[in-house]
């Protein structure tokens, strides 16, 4: 079967941010010194070149670019300054818009306007809703489950995490056909879906795969960017589970005492959301590390929007504390028209869609692997049986 | 000649090591003892390496001392050392024809290594023979002819024009035959070139400028070259010109300047002979005319692919395969892909490459080219692309080898056949010259290191492309060189001969005439002495070729340094040799 090439694609993945990968003249230190790159999988070369060449197809097949974690030794390393680590970036987020069914993906990573716009509109409506549908204004104290009654919002979550659901695992599943449908793949059996699952569950807890990323540069400097990222990703998933799982306790006109859970629990999520965006902002301004040398309008985005959130939340709670109505309620609205702005955009059309596109790859990488194995055991018993 | 000197001669023979690429394979000492015995070989010493200061200066010590008449070294081809070794002899006083070199290096000791006995046995032979040649030499001398300080240079592309400028700027005067029509050569018809995007139009309308108002330049063209006579220094040489005249030139030196030629596929290599596949020179003409890049159905072109290496590095593929590089096209192709990407942004453009020898600063451009969005694929000679055309046009197959040989399918609106250089259709002017051509067809020069741009020939020299493929810079660095050594021999007003010509015995010589029909070279003229017709040679035509002794019924030519005497006693030291 001829790969028709598809010369408009290495264009496309300049758009998306991987500018210089047009220099690569395909020498392989990229995949030598990448110390994720296996037999298995020998990126970021075969990728630079699967784009040069147009292969559209293969590259839509291709797991290689969620296996890695942009430590930038190959770019660092690349005779040619070809950037491999930023055309794998830039390849991730080709992937997520091309495994959104919409579109609406690729206009957001592709233009800015329609980025800041989307962001707009949403924080709108959800102001808007809020001018025509909050409760009660109650001046005297803060009562802000009269203002918005927690199980109204509890609604809105549930709506909301429904339909983006919806989406992002549409889109997963579109990911896992391609990734599984390349050419070569044996027939899966049902055991490996499930045998695989804890591989699923172990990554998307702890990203241990990127401790083995950029050894390199010194463990000491990879591990840390692996510790804050992973104390970024505490606080989210604790907030998550708080707001999702328990928002009648979490969203309370009580007071409870410091000692309480329902305090440092909560704060212990706001700081470390807090400390992870603002030390990546900080390392992205300085550009002094090679992950951080290239930012596209969604990565500043991402990270903006979170820091926003978090903030505006910790807010709400001070106001709260200190009594003052008025400011609780505005800073609320401000905060779920910041958050809802940030997930719309992030969750199945963004950056955000990583958090759950990098475990679930290494699941199909597993899958994969078990599908293998099984071909190769009847394989083996075939002719011992004829 | 017969040589009636009653005395006994002195002959020395020195045998040399090599430093073990003799002696690892041949017993040295055993050969020295072979010939120290020969009746008139008077030293017989073996030497660690005979071309060192020090072993030059025990030998001339040993002419002195043993007051020798005649010497052999044994040791590596004439080619390396015979003038080495022949000025040691002069320094000694000794004639320098008298020094004879045996070559028991690539004529023995390389070509049977691990046969000691029998590579010892040869290099006796070889070496007895060598001195019986010494013992039959005479002292020579060197013939001095004056040079005219006229030079005929063949081509008015970049390096015969630069050449005729370098050459009249010293002096001399300068005539330069064009066989076509419009002088410049190939680089006339170009508009920017690589390195420096300067137009080669321009670039040759400027020399002209030159050449015509230079006052010792005469340019000719629809000109060649059919006839040439004489010697180094003092050609005689014939041209046809334009309106069918001949113009006869006495020049003391021919530059060859003639260039090359395009190759031209076969039909159906590399599609060629379909639509919209293009060479290399014919693309570069569409870029040149600046009126877009168009199909043949005048669609315009949206996908340009390169093929490169056709015609040059062939196998065993075609019959008389072209192996060599032609050096300029890749540079030639990505510079080709930077100014189609100028002309027509958004322009895709697939290089298949087989090597990339965008060598020395070049590779820039390779740089460049990339930058414009060129993509570049290498294919390899084992499976080559396949072109195909249909109602929706072309299509290039190709193996991709970093994909594991998974076939690519390019769809491509223009195919560019990267052709090579090959050597230019020049009969009437090889058979003029009587030149020998190297193995790939184009002229060859001396040596491709050290004498880069000499010929056999002597006198006549070699530039440009029409020794090799060469970029620009390189057409005139060969013909600039091919100028120092033009000015270097002319400007000295004479030159030294080999005294290796024939002689004529005219008390045996009873004017046949069977000699003077053999000479190629009109070196023959017939002279009244004494009342009597005899032959005479014109040594300063003669080459020694030795084909007017062959016919002469009265044995009355010998050629010198080569005569019947030396001849017969070297076959007659092989054959005592192979008796015993
Ligand atoms: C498509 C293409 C693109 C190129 N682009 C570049 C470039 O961008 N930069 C670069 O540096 N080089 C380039 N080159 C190489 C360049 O063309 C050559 O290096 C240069 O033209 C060689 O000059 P020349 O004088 O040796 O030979 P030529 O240009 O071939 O000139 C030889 C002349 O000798 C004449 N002649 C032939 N036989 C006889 C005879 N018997 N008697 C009298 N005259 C005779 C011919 O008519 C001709 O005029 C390119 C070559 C090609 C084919
Ligand atoms: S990206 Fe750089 S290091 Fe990797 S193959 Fe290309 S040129 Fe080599
Ligand atoms: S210069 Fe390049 S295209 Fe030309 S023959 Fe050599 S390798 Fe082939």
């Amino acid at each position: 079967m001829a790969t028709r090439v598809n010369l408009d694609l290495h264009d496309e993945l300049k758009a998306f941010g991987g500018k210089d990968l047009d220099l690569c003249y395909n020498c392989g230190t990229c995949t030598a010194v990448c110390s994720l790159a296996d037999e298995g999988s020998a990126f970021p070369r075969r990728i630079m070149h699967l784009i040069q060449v147009g292969a559209t197809e293969r590259l839509k097949h291709s797991v290689e670019p969620w296996l890695c974690y942009y430590c930038g030794d190959c770019s660092a390393q690349c005779p040619r300054g070809a950037n491999p680590g930023e055309a794998m970036m830039a390849t991730r987020r080709h992937l997520i818009s091309r495994y959104d069914w919409t579109g609406l993906s690729r206009r957001l990573y592709l233009s800015n306007a329609w980025n800041i716009t989307a962001v707009l509109l949403v924080m709108l409506s959800v102001v808007g809703l809020f001018a025509f549908l909050h409760g009660p204004v109650v001046l005297d104290h803060v009562a802000l489950n009269t203002f918005a009654p927690v199980h109204w919002i509890e609604l809105g979550d549930l709506v909301m995490g429904g339909v983006l659901s919806f989406f992002l695992l549409t889109n997963a599943a579109r990911m896992a056909t391609w990734i599984l449908g390349d050419v070569g793949m044996p027939a899966i059996p049902i055991s490996a879906f499930v045998r695989a699952i804890p591989e699923f569950v172990v990554n998307f807890a702890t990203q241990k795969r990127w401790r083995r990323c950029g050894t390199a540069q010194g463990e000491a400097k990879q591990n840390r960017r692996w510790l804050t990222h992973l104390i970024l990703v505490s606080g989210y998933l604790t907030m998550f589970v708080l707001i999702v799982f328990f928002l009648k306790w979490f969203q309370t006109d009580a007071v409870y005492p410091i000692y309480n859970p329902q305090r440092w629990i909560g704060y212990y999520a706001a700081a470390a959301l807090l400390y992870g965006t603002v030390v990546f902002a900080i390392g992205r301004w300085r550009k002094r590390d090679e992950i951080d040398k290239f930012s596209a309008g969604t990565d500043w985005m991402f990270l903006i929007l979170l820091f926003l959130t978090t903030l505006t939340g910790l807010l709400v709670n001070f106001f709260r504390l200190a009594g003052w109505p008025l400011a609780t309620y505005s800073v609320y609205v401000l905060h779920l028209a910041i958050d809802a702005a940030w997930l719309i955009v992030q969750v199945p059309f963004g950056k955000w869609s990583h958090f759950l596109y990098r475990p679930f790859a290494l699941y199909l990488v597993k899958v994969r692997e078990l599908a293998e194995k099984a071909a190769a055991a009847d394989a083996e018993e075939a002719p011992a049986a004829a | 000649m017969s040589d009636d000197t009653p005395t006994p001669r002195r002959i020395g023979v020195f045998i040399c090591h090599c430093g073990g690429n003799i002696s690892d394979y041949v017993d040295v000492e055993q050969v020295r003892q072979a010939v120290a015995g020969e009746a008139e070989v008077v030293t017989a010493k073996t030497t660690m390496f005979a071309c060192s200061d020090a072993a030059q200066q025990e030998m001339t010590e040993a002419i002195t001392q043993d007051n020798l008449d005649g010497i052999v070294v044994a040791s590596c081809s004439p080619k390396l050392h015979l003038f080495t070794f022949r000025a040691m002899a002069d320094r000694a006083g000794l004639n320098p024809y008298r020094y004879v070199q045996a070559n028991i290096r690539e004529q023995c000791s390389w070509a049977h290594r691990g046969e000691m006995p029998a590579a010892t046995a040869k290099a006796t032979a070889i070496v007895r023979a060598a001195v019986a040649r010494a013992e039959a030499s005479e002292p020579l001398a060197t013939m001095r002819i004056e040079t005219q300080p006229r030079a005929l240079v063949l081509g008015a592309g970049v390096a015969g024009l630069r050449a005729a400028l370098a050459l009249a700027d010293m002096g001399l005067t300068v005539t330069i035959a064009e066989r076509a029509q419009r002088p410049g050569g190939w680089a006339a018809t170009f508009g920017r070139t690589f390195a420096r995007d300067r137009s080669g139009a321009e670039m040759v309308e400027e020399l002209l400028r030159r050449v015509h108002e230079h006052e010792h330049i005469t340019l000719f063209t629809g000109a060649e070259l059919i006839e040439k006579s004489g010697s180094v220094g003092d050609f005689t040489a014939v041209l046809r010109v334009a309106n069918g005249d001949t113009v006869t030139l006495n020049v003391g030196a021919i530059v060859v300047a003639t260039g090359f030629q395009d190759y031209q596929p076969t039909v159906g290599e590399f599609g060629w002979g379909l639509p919209d596949v293009v060479t290399l020179p014919q693309y570069k003409r569409m870029l040149d005319a600046g009126q877009g890049l168009h199909r043949a159905d005048g669609r315009p072109v949206k996908t340009v692919t390169f093929l490169y290496c056709v015609g040059s590095r062939q196998g065993e593929e075609v019959e008389r395969p072209n192996r060599y590089c032609s050096r300029y096209c890749c540079t030639a192709a990505c510079h080709a892909g930077i100014v189609s990407a100028e002309q027509a942004p958004g322009l895709h453009q697939v290089h298949l490459f087989r090597d990339m020898r965008t060598y020395g600063k070049y590779e820039l451009l390779y740089e460049e080219a990339q930058r414009a969005g060129a993509v570049f694929l290498r294919w390899d000679p084992e499976e080559p692309p396949v072109v195909a055309s249909d109602a929706g046009g072309l299509t290039v197959r190709v193996k991709d080898r970093l994909l594991g040989g998974e076939e690519l399918e390019i769809p491509t609106d223009l195919l560019v056949l990267v052709t090579g250089m090959v050597p230019r259709e020049n009969a009437t002017l090889l058979n003029a010259l009587k030149l020998p051509l190297g193995g790939d067809g184009f002229f060859n020069e001396i040596h491709p290191k050290l004498r880069p741009v000499e010929t056999v020939a002597n006198g006549v020299f070699i530039a440009g492309t029409a020794q090799g493929p060469k970029t620009i810079a390189e057409s005139v660095a060969s013909s600039l060189a091919a100028v120092s050594k033009t000015a270097a021999l002319l400007l000295k007003g004479y030159v030294d001969l080999e005294p290796f010509v024939a002689e004529v015995d005219e008390e045996r010589c009873t004017w046949c005439g069977k000699c003077l029909d053999a000479c190629p070279y009109k070196a023959i003229e017939k002279v009244a002495v004494a009342g009597k017709e005899v032959a005479r040679i014109i040594p300063a035509l003669c080459k020694g070729c030795g084909g007017c002794a062959l016919p002469c019924a009265e044995n009355a030519i010998d050629v010198k340094g080569y005569t019947d005497e030396q001849v017969l006693g070297m076959i007659d030291a092989l054959l005592e040799e192979a008796a015993e």
